[in-house]
């Protein structure tokens, strides 16, 4: 991995692809604030480059919705985040990726602790095969906790948090595969609140769940964004008009625009942008 | 043409499967209805109190099973014992941890472990494997259930590590994403979610060792002392049901009563074997499958 | 894809003859006997080439020997084949009766039962020749230091009533018992000779007299029989036998101790065959009974036949 070696940055003006009226403050100490910031990231798997040139800047808390046409790299930028591509063998990445000020490409950055801070939901609900209770309580117990009153309430917590508390509080032990689609799904939402994180990534989460169950999710979305920062990856425009705030369009690896939802949806700057959205394409 | 030889293709695919099932009826049958003038002359309920087994006794001949069936149980649990938590380590290892030019190393190495016949084995339990076991207990003699135990563990062991490999690697990677994104690390994924998630797969694994071990007769015979009193440990000489038929049947008398007895041994490891299968089977069937 | 079918056919049919031949090839012990059942076991003679092949099975003790012997007739006699497998007193008989083999190896003389169902069996009489004497020998560790022991003191430790060696004048050290298994016509000798009562439950059973040295050899404690031509070997030594406290110890390595049968587990050792021998058979009896034969016997470890012996097998050989 090739990584720009620079200092925190003050930053006050975007590159030509950001929307200049939104910029990441910097405190006294030198701190940005930007939940997470991306700068010249260029991604490859092997020979191949997957993205080119992305920057983007996302702020504390509210939801970042990234749209595009499929396989034009918005699920590997997710990835990159959490650092999730390190699995995928001879894959590298040029840029700056800080999440919560911090370089998490940095050889010295400890990537347990960074996935607990960067939660992850997938495209296909993922429950581990046990009970409800032990699928929320795996988070905290890989991570040290063992008194069985802290992990009830954890459990509880994350559960009413994944709006999932009434339906199963009965039958914590049950199995979880014997939940529906949407209910799996919101359970590993709770998954991922247990462990605590700040950031939420969530891949497609609603395009395997039936149009009922996906608006119970957006709900959730909408709560959530008040405490932790979504970024979601959607395959549907509508979707992302709904419920985030800023919205990223993604092209064949680049990220042509991004901006407040509101702007992106009504006066685009790219024409790419305005064609995609009017469905000229994709 | 066409159809004629579909036909005939059916004819014969369907003749091996009912071949098949006439092989074990008529097996099942052969058993039973030569246990049953053993059966008739002692009586079902002698075979199974406690005593000993001498038909060509001094004095009343006695056919008691009781202490068989402790040294198949001794033996068998043993090998798993030793086998089981063995052969699933080293499937997770072959399956999750090791680079492709380990894998290749590996396997054709188990493959050998399984093709040694059993009698090898037990030359090597007489000769090696019981003044070890002799020196290390600081007993006289290794020749004890402890060393058919190991013989046996030996054996299974390919069977275990292949099928729980199998197991092992069908675990959809989803849980692994899963566990990883919540700051797993890879060795907490392996032994938290991969194995357990392969759990019916490496039960079938065990059971199918288990079944080999139970029956294994030969190696059995050469290293545990086939000695016809109860055992008292581990380190103590056993006689299992296969071994006894194997030495016994060499000089029966066709058709004395002994000849019979030993159908009644037979037919007892059948059914030992038989409820095993069963066994496996729904515990197989009982963990909620993957619904995807 | 019609051809892959033929192939699949194809490859069935020939993978279900070669079981079946296989199957029906194994069951008979002997390639060379087809119709065992209807025969009297006797010898196939090719005409033709003239040679002759001779199928002996049985016992344990006497297989190196016997086979030896085959060896070195074969060596002076190319035209005959003699093939000789083990398996345990017991087993020869039965293989005998069965008609599966032309003579049986055995340590210890025919039951009645067995000589009446040869005859049910195959309408012959069962001759008997012995060729060799053998001195079982009661083998225990070389570090054990007793050296000396009466029949009935061996006979009390099989039968277990004596568990320790302190009992016979030996270290406190627990004895194990090894054994052969109801196959071996030693373990019958044995039984009636010495134990004369059941063998004691904690005897460990094993397969072959080899199974025994080496568990001996491994074994401070342990005490196991075996025929005299298995007892000389490193790690193990053969006791002296008295016959009753007030007679002398014979040590049974020594060869007129047990041709005069002062040793008291003095045996011969038997081949029988179904109906009187004749042709290629006799000249292989006749070979083992000469001097050259019984020089071979000396050679082995075992000892040569008596007068007494001589006599027996007259109704055999003559």
């Amino acid at each position: 991995m090739q990584i720009l070696n620079s200092g925190i940055r003050k930053t006050d003006k975007m590159e030509n692809n950001l929307n200049p009226n939104f910029a990441c403050e910097t405190n006294d100490s030198g701190n940005s604030y930007c939940e997470v910031q991306v700068e010249g990231l260029n991604f490859y798997y092997g020979s191949k480059q997957a993205l080119f040139d992305v920057n983007i800047e996302v702020k504390e808390k509210g939801v970042a919705a990234l749209i595009g046409p499929s396989g034009c790299g918005k699920s590997t930028f997710l990835r990159v985040l959490n650092r999730m591509n390190d699995l995928i063998p001879g894959t590298r990445l040029e840029g700056r990726i800080n999440v919560h000020g911090e370089d998490i490409y940095d050889p010295s950055t400890d990537v347990v602790e960074l996935r607990k801070k960067v939660g992850m939901v997938f495209q296909q609900p993922n429950p581990f095969p046990k009970s409800i209770y032990e699928n929320v309580a795996y988070g905290p117990r890989i991570h040290g906790l063992k008194n069985r009153e802290k992990l009830d309430q954890i459990v509880e917590e994350s559960l009413k948090g994944g709006a999932l508390w009434d339906e199963v509080k009965d039958r914590l032990h049950d199995p979880a595969l014997a939940l529906s689609g949407g209910q799996q799904q919101r359970l590993c939402i709770a998954r991922a609140l247990a462990v605590q994180p700040r950031i939420l990534l969530m891949d497609e989460p609603t395009s395997a769940i039936d149009p009922i169950a996906t608006q119970r999710i957006e709900d959730l979305v909408r709560e959530l964004c008040q405490e932790y920062t979504i970024i979601i990856v959607t395959h549907n425009m509508q979707q992302a008009a709904r419920i985030s705030d800023f919205t990223g369009f993604f092209l064949q690896g680049e990220m042509v625009e991004w901006g407040e939802t509101s702007q992106i949806f009504t006066k685009p700057q790219d024409q790419r942008t305005e064609d995609y959205i009017t469905g000229r394409f994709g | 043409m066409h159809s004629r030889t579909e036909l005939i293709m059916k004819i014969l695919f369907w003749a091996s499967g009912i071949a098949i099932i006439l092989f074990l009826v008529g097996i099942l049958f052969t058993l039973l209805s030569n246990s049953i003038p053993a059966l008739g002359e002692i009586g079902i309920g002698s075979f199974f109190t406690s005593g000993l087994w001498r038909p060509g006794a001094y004095g009343e001949p006695t056919y008691s099973i009781n202490n068989f069936i402790l040294g198949t149980f001794m033996v068998t649990v043993g090998a798993l014992a030793f086998a089981v938590p063995m052969g699933v380590a080293a499937a997770a290892y072959l399956a999750e941890i090791a680079s492709p030019w380990e894998r290749e190393f590996f396997k054709p190495i188990v493959e050998v472990l399984a093709g040694i016949p059993s009698v090898v084995l037990g030359f090597i339990g007489l000769v090696v494997l019981a003044p070890l076991i002799a020196r290390f207990f600081n007993i006289p003699s290794g020749i004890n259930a402890l060393n058919g135990a190991i013989l046996v563990g030996i054996m299974a062991l390919p069977t275990i590590i292949t099928l729980a490999e199998d197991a092992i690697t069908a675990v959809p990677k989803e849980y692994r994403h899963a566990s990883l994104a919540l700051g797993g690390t890879q060795w907490q994924t392996i032994w938290k979610v991969t194995v357990p998630a392969a759990f019916s797969g490496i039960t079938a694994a065990a059971m199918l060792g288990m079944g080999r071990a139970i029956g294994e007769t030969m190696t059995v015979l050469m290293v545990t002392g086939n000695m016809i009193a109860r055992p008292e440990s581990f380190l103590d000489s056993v006689r299992t049901l296969s071994a006894n038929i194997a030495i016994e049947i060499g000089d029966v008398a066709f058709g004395s009563v002994h000849f019979h007895a030993l159908f009644v041994v037979g037919l007892v490891l059948f059914i030992i074997t038989f409820i095993v299968n069963l066994l496996a089977d729904i515990l197989i069937h009982r963990k909620p499958e993957v619904n995807k | 894809m019609n051809q892959k079918r033929w192939l699949t056919l194809l490859g069935l049919v020939v993978m279900v003859s070669i079981m079946l031949v296989a199957g029906c090839g194994s069951e008979v012990a002997t390639d060379e006997a087809p119709d065992a059942e209807a025969d009297n076991g006797g010898i196939e003679e090719d005409v033709a080439a003239e040679t002759s092949s001779i199928m002996i099975a049985g016992s344990d003790s006497e297989v190196n020997l016997v086979t030896r012997l085959a060896e070195e007739y074969m060596n002076a006699n190319p035209n005959v084949s003699i093939a000789v497998t083990g398996g345990g007193s017991g087993v020869g008989i039965s293989s005998l009766i069965d008609g599966d083999v032309d003579i049986a190896n055995s340590s210890r003389p025919m039951k009645d039962e067995e000589i009446d169902a040869l005859k049910a069996n195959q309408g012959e009489d069962v001759y008997a020749v012995r060729f060799a004497v053998d001195g079982v020998a009661v083998v225990i560790n070389e570090n054990n230091p007793v050296s000396e022991l009466t029949v009935d003191q061996i006979g009390a430790i099989y039968r277990g009533e004596i568990t320790n060696w302190s009992a016979v004048g030996g270290e406190d050290l627990e004895i194990t018992l090894y054994g052969r298994q109801s196959t071996s016509g030693t373990y019958v000798f044995f039984m009636e000779k010495v134990v004369q009562a059941d063998y004691s439950p904690e005897m460990r059973n094993l397969a072959g007299t080899s199974d025994i040295v080496e568990a001996v050899t491994g074994d401070v404690g342990g005490i196991g029989y075996a025929a005299i031509g298995y007892a000389t070997k490193d790690g193990i030594k053969a006791i002296n036998v008295k016959a009753d406290d007030n007679a002398s110890a014979y040590d049974p390595t020594v060869l007129e101790n047990v041709t005069s049968g002062n040793y008291a587990l003095t045996r011969p050792l038997y081949q029988y065959v179904s109906g009187k021998p004749s042709s290629a058979i006799l000249e292989f009896f006749l070979f083992e009974v000469s001097e050259e034969g019984q020089n071979i016997v000396l050679d082995e470890g075992f000892y040569p036949i008596t007068a007494a012996d001589l006599d027996f097998n007259k109704d055999a050989l003559e």
